[in-house]
């Protein structure tokens, strides 16, 4: 197949291809800023808390789970979710934060998810787990990617595994005897072969949702924050995730803009 | 406290089918969440590009303050007919919600989103799908 993509472009699909991730240092700091800044206010806001500005944001989320009672952790994220999304800049200063590899990984006119979502794991907290999966097995379209951004440092049961490609084509050579019964017979057989994540507040992670992933308990003493949002590209399938529903136009080039509004002449047939 | 009138459909709309009392549930709990009152909904005659009974309830909206769809593809199909029903409903001040994709449609700019997406979803059925990827 001709390729015409750049040496550095060329560099990091193969990376993509391999790993079935990239992590990459935000080359837009202040975004990526407003993010959690926003997060910040929005505990404030929900959860009746006050973060002292001697403390670091860092230690304020952290800390979280030792600022709130346990069984109220669901509807304080709800809470959250809904301010995070009705602050119309959030959402791209959530693509600016990531645009630059996502131009490079998935192209430049892109559809957005419409809602981003949050992710609070607090220590030893069994109630926000996501099992062992891909999101092309619940219906989501492989043109998409996700953007996974950490608001705190991530690292061991604290953040998330995948499934490295090699060790994918395996399982998918062999489906029906590494699933078993259940998720957890699943995950039990892969486990020692996923990838944890380690990555920090001002990196970005983006990954092939199609590989298995998810997380376990958090054994560790911080809560985890983070957010994840997909992207694909405009005019690529569509799973069951539709356009409007699910996703929305956010970088739609002027050419595709005049081809779609285009309407052939009419000839008068009388003429 | 804002009246709203639920709009539904008893046809297919853009391939997709939903019964009656799903869309009745989903427009009931959209108002419940945006603290609108919801005035129970009018179902579309099932001809198709019927837009009928949408007019009617245009002309009830001075004892409403809008309209709320299951969904933004039951709008008039015909580009025209469409863009003159969004541009009233702005210009009376009046809103519309469509329920499925979480969106209220209250000014000039929220026409031109809706347009493009319509406008897309148009065009989709004519783009490469996953298995013409793998010919090139």
């Amino acid at each position: 197949m001709i390729d015409f993509k750049e040496s550095y472009e060329k560099k990091l699909s193969k990376d993509f291809k391999k790993k079935g991730y990239l992590i990459f240092n935000t080359n837009d700091t202040a975004s990526l800023n407003y993010l959690r800044d926003k997060i910040v206010s929005s505990i404030e806001r929900t959860c009746n808390l006050n973060h002292k500005k001697n403390k670091s944001k860092e230690e304020f989320l952290n800390t979280f789970h030792k600022k709130i009672k346990k069984h109220n952790l669901n509807n304080h994220r709800l809470k959250i979710i809904n301010l995070i999304n009705k602050d119309r800049k959030f959402k791209e200063k959530y693509f600016h934060s990531a645009k630059k590899l996502l131009y490079t990984i998935v192209g430049n006119e892109l559809s957005m998810q419409t809602r981003i979502n949050l992710s609070i794991q607090t220590p030893k907290d069994n109630s926000s787990l996501l099992p062992v999966h891909s999101d092309i097995w619940s219906g989501d379209s492989p043109f998409e990617v996700v953007v996974w951004i950490p608001l705190v440092n991530c690292y061991k049961t604290k953040a998330m595994y995948i499934l490295p490609p090699n060790e994918y084509k395996k399982v998918e050579k062999n489906f029906s005897k590494y699933s078993g019964n259940s998720s957890k017979e699943f995950f039990s057989k892969i486990k020692k072969k996923v990838k944890w994540i380690h990555i920090d507040f001002g990196q970005i992670l983006i990954f092939n949702q199609a590989l298995p992933h998810g997380n376990v308990v958090n054994f560790e003493k911080e809560t985890r924050w983070s957010m994840n949002c997909r992207f694909k590209s405009i005019f690529s399938p569509y799973g069951d995730k539709k356009i409007g529903e699910f996703f929305e136009p956010i970088t739609l080039k002027v050419a595709s803009e005049l081809a779609l509004k285009y309407k052939l002449p009419q000839i008068d047939e009388k003429s | 406290m804002k009246k709203v009138r639920g709009y539904m459909f008893s046809r297919n709309f853009m391939g997709e089918r939903v019964p009656q009392h799903i869309q009745n549930q989903v427009i009931r709990n959209f108002c419940f969440q945006n603290n609108f009152q919801y005035m129970l909904s009018a179902v579309e005659y099932s001809m198709s590009n019927s837009s009928l009974i949408l007019n009617q309830i245009f002309n009830e909206t001075k004892n409403l303050d809008g309209i709320g769809f299951y969904s933004l593809f039951q709008l008039p199909k015909k580009e025209e007919a469409r863009y003159k029903f969004l541009k009233k409903i702005v210009n009376k001040k009046k809103f519309a919600f469509f329920a499925v994709e979480d969106f209220i449609l209250s000014s000039s700019k929220d026409i031109e989103k809706i347009e493009t997406i319509w406008l897309i979803k148009k065009i989709l059925p004519k783009c490469l799908e996953a298995k013409d990827f793998k010919n090139v």
